[in-house]
């Protein structure tokens, strides 16, 4: 069985649906504790429960399935009236997540009676379910619990496809657990089978008509299908007559399934209808795939150079013809596999509401989490790495950010404080924004903590922005005491290396009293840039597209016109410039004509001197390796179409460096005691582990 | 767990042991074809069977039916354990139903 998936593949598959749909759930149970009255969420929350369990014993998690029973049944008891949301059933129900999760990662000691049988006590006795011992025997295979809502009856149609049987998914437990949902008829039709010999031993055949009659809605028997329905056709429709209250949940009765059986399957409208959700034409795709993809259109760009490259220098009009059209697939394959891997935010964003909920308690705060911009999409490896960053600013901020409510009060502040979470596109670039109202960060108190640690000397002149670089220090910080949430000082270091590896800056702002808003400037992808290649001398760079606004000449007319400074009027403003030949060390006369590349970054308007544009060009971004790691102007490297090796700059880092250099160059001039001036000429690190603002 | 083909002069034994299913299917095709064209009547066994999915019930639906088509004896012996045949009966693939001949 070569084409069969192994149970391990299924599992796989059944985490990562299941994680997904705990995430949701997650969301769901928060608002929930928001809304106690809310249907829709209770809903929400039970059709999730419902579904981890169904699957979960369909895969192999029975301890998994047995133990989320209980909880989906607490929630039918919501669902029907019977039992109250609190927030203790809440926390009850999130922390009863917490193990979920644990025994879908089959974390040791996960799944353990002890570690669930607290969690399940208080669920029963909330609840009012019977006991632990009758709860484990009749899990999975309980009769239907007396439901409380209308009876109706629903004409099911399920027919595999062919690749069903294939993808380790069974039709009998499917059927099975639809049963669990109230009375159920089925008739299976065989009449797709073929002759035996022309028959695929693998292909299931087999279609099947049922009748459901219960208090199951339509998303529930949905949910049954979730994760085949991808791979089957579904109808799931009302029977006309059933949506009154029936006396009894019983079996469906004869008539009904032969009516059932009978009746062509339409809308009210006539139509035949195929109730599939709106993402069926969505593919689940192992994320390794679509790395190996990426890699290998990285490989047809630099293939593609060498042929742009082999074109300019054969003046074959046909050969160009090809290389052009090339040249043009190239580039949209490029841009279709960068889309391809970007995804919106907004699943991180969500994971930090449980995060600030369970903090608020432990802390005794009241916060509210807002956010805004979710669906600012982002490549799929930035993502992954970005949770940690921004547990950290966020725990930092409820420890050290928010007051107490009651020091909120009297300082005339609302004692419901706020954390806001912002993401928003800017050029090749993504802001994501941590805020708080909270106290705002004691400049001199980062201060005073510097120079205590000996990071700082005592007569040392920072800007505000250098003074709160401080923070992202390694083991920096200003906390009087360390509490389990924050203060040993790892985690702004942490962020710090994260955002850096991602080839990204952090902006602090704050306002004392006011609040504090730190801010992750993230390049959008991680693999390929569209780039300008330009020429110093012999060697080659490439500036990113996205960043450069224009290209202009700069003459030996306009550097008499400027005294010698390194500004250039480009559209009535004045625009500093840094020449890439000084700044990185050649030594070479310049030639009479040279080219200012205007970019834009976070230091405003800023012009990048070299000796010729070479043109436009798709990069592949190649990393450079730890011995370069610390540095910050280049971003990496990619091979040219003639086989050598082309720095790609990074313009924010390369201003940030020039404009710290000549700062201190500036200070050393008016303080001679102070370190001597650093001559420009080299691609530098200044401190080792130096921290941006 | 296995399929096994036994034949005699009357009669062509399939006999199935412990779980047939997807992985076994394409054995069970080929030893059903080649009982139905030994000539002789056949018996599928499900004595040892202990769970079948719905590939094994399709392949006896198929085999009933070709062997009914050209006038093959064919037959089911032996018990399902009560777990199985009712588990096939929920979903509607009581084997009872396969178009068999009298026999």
């Amino acid at each position: 069985m070569s084409n069969l998936k192994s149970a391990d593949q299924f599992k796989l598959s059944f985490r990562e649906e299941a994680r997904e749909i705990l995430v949701d759930l997650e969301a769901a149970l928060l608002e929930l504790n928001e809304n106690r009255a809310d249907d829709e969420l209770v809903g929400r929350v039970f059709r999730a429960l419902h579904t981890i369990k169904g699957s979960g014993a369909m895969f192999g998690f029975e301890v998994l399935a047995a133990f989320t029973h209980n909880l989906e049944t607490a929630f039918d008891e919501v669902r029907n009236g019977r039992l109250q949301v609190t927030p203790e059933l809440v926390d009850l129900t999130l922390s009863a997540m917490d193990q979920i999760r644990a025994m879908l990662e089959e974390r040791e000691g996960a799944g353990e009676p002890v570690a669930c049988a607290g969690i399940l006590a208080r669920v029963r006795s909330l609840a009012g379910i019977g006991s632990a011992s009758q709860s484990a025997q009749t899990g999975l295979g309980s009769p239907p619990q007396a439901a409380g809502g209308p009876i109706r009856q629903w004409a099911i149609h399920f027919a595999p496809g062919p690749e069903f049987l294939l993808n380790g998914s069974n039709p009998l437990l499917l059927i099975a657990e639809l049963r669990q949902l109230g009375g159920l008829a089925v008739k299976a039709s065989m009449d797709a089978i073929p002759p035996l010999d022309e028959l695929d031993p693998e292909r299931c055949y087999i279609a099947w008509d049922m009748v459901l009659a219960g208090a199951a809605d339509r998303d529930a028997i949905r949910d049954v299908f979730i994760f085949v329905e991808d791979s089957c056709e579904l109808r799931i429709e009302p029977i006309a007559g059933t949506e009154e209250p029936r006396p009894e949940p019983g079996p469906a009765s004869a008539d009904a399934v032969a009516i059932a059986m009978e009746e062509p399957r339409t809308s009210a409208g006539g139509r035949r209808t195929y109730d599939k959700p709106d993402n069926a034409s969505s593919l689940r795709v192992p994320a390794a795939r679509l790395d190996q993809f990426v890699d290998l259109v990285g490989e047809l760009v630099t293939v593609q150079a060498r042929l742009a490259e082999l074109s300019a220098r054969r003046d074959d009009p046909e050969v160009a013809g090809v290389a052009e059209e090339i040249e043009r697939l190239t580039s949209a394959l490029r841009e279709t596999s960068m889309n391809i891997r970007m995804l919106p935010i907004r699943s991180t964003f969500e994971k930090f509401r449980r995060l600030v909920h369970d903090l608020a308690r432990d802390l005794g705060k009241d916060v509210e989490l807002t956010m805004e911009g979710a669906e600012t999409e982002l490549d799929k490896t930035v993502i992954d790495q970005l949770g940690d960053p921004l547990m950290h600013l966020i725990r930092n901020s409820m420890d050290h950010g928010i007051e107490p409510p009651q020091v909120r009060l009297e300082r005339g502040k609302r004692a419901n404080a706020k954390i806001h979470l912002s993401a928003r596109h800017s050029g090749a670039s993504v802001l994501i924004t941590v805020c708080d109202d909270g106290g705002g960060i004691d400049a001199e108190a980062v201060r005073r903590r510097a120079i205590e640690k000996g990071l700082l000397a005592v007569n040392a002149q920072l800007s505000e922005a250098e003074t709160f670089a401080l923070l992202f220090q390694p083991g920096f910080s200003t906390a009087k005491q360390i509490t389990d949430v924050s203060g040993r000082g790892v985690g702004m270091d942490v962020v710090r290396q994260r955002v850096e590896s991602l080839r990204g800056t952090i902006e602090v702002a704050s306002k004392p009293g006011l609040g504090t808003s730190v801010t992750l400037r993230l390049p959008l992808t991680m693999a390929i840039i569209e780039g300008l290649l330009v020429s110093v001398e012999d060697a080659c760079f490439v500036l990113p597209m996205a960043s450069t606004l224009e290209c202009v000449e700069l003459s030996t007319r306009d550097i008499e016109q400027a005294n010698g400074k390194h500004v250039a009027p480009i559209r009535g403003e004045v625009v500093p410039y840094i020449r890439l030949r000084e700044h990185f060390g050649l030594r070479t006369p310049r030639p009479e004509l040279e080219q200012i590349m205007v970019v834009e970054s976070g230091e405003g308007r800023f012009g990048f001197v070299v000796d010729r544009v070479l043109g436009n060009c798709q990069t592949v971004i190649k990393s450079l390796g730890r011995y370069y790691r610390h540095v910050q102007a280049v971003s990496g490297a990619t091979i040219l179409g003639d086989g050598r090796v082309a720095l790609i700059l990074d313009p924010d880092r390369l201003v940030q460096d020039a404009v710290r250099v000549r700062t201190r160059n500036q200070a050393a001039r008016a303080s001679p005691q102070a370190s001597p001036p650093q001559p420009h000429g080299a691609v530098r690190q200044p401190e080792g582990k130096a921290v941006r603002s | 767990m296995g399929i096994a083909l036994e034949g005699s002069d009357a009669e062509s034994v399939v006999r199935l042991d412990g779980a047939i299913d997807i992985a076994s299917a394409a054995e069970l095709k080929a030893r059903l074809l080649e009982a139905l064209s030994s000539g002789t009547g056949v018996r599928v066994s499900l004595e040892g069977a202990r769970y079948l999915d719905a590939t094994a019930v399709q392949l006896l639906w198929a085999a009933g039916r070709q062997a009914r088509r050209s006038g093959v004896p064919f037959q089911l012996s032996g018990q399902l354990p009560d777990p199985l045949w009712a588990a096939l009966a929920d979903a509607g693939l009581q084997l009872f139903a396969i178009p068999v001949n009298a026999v």
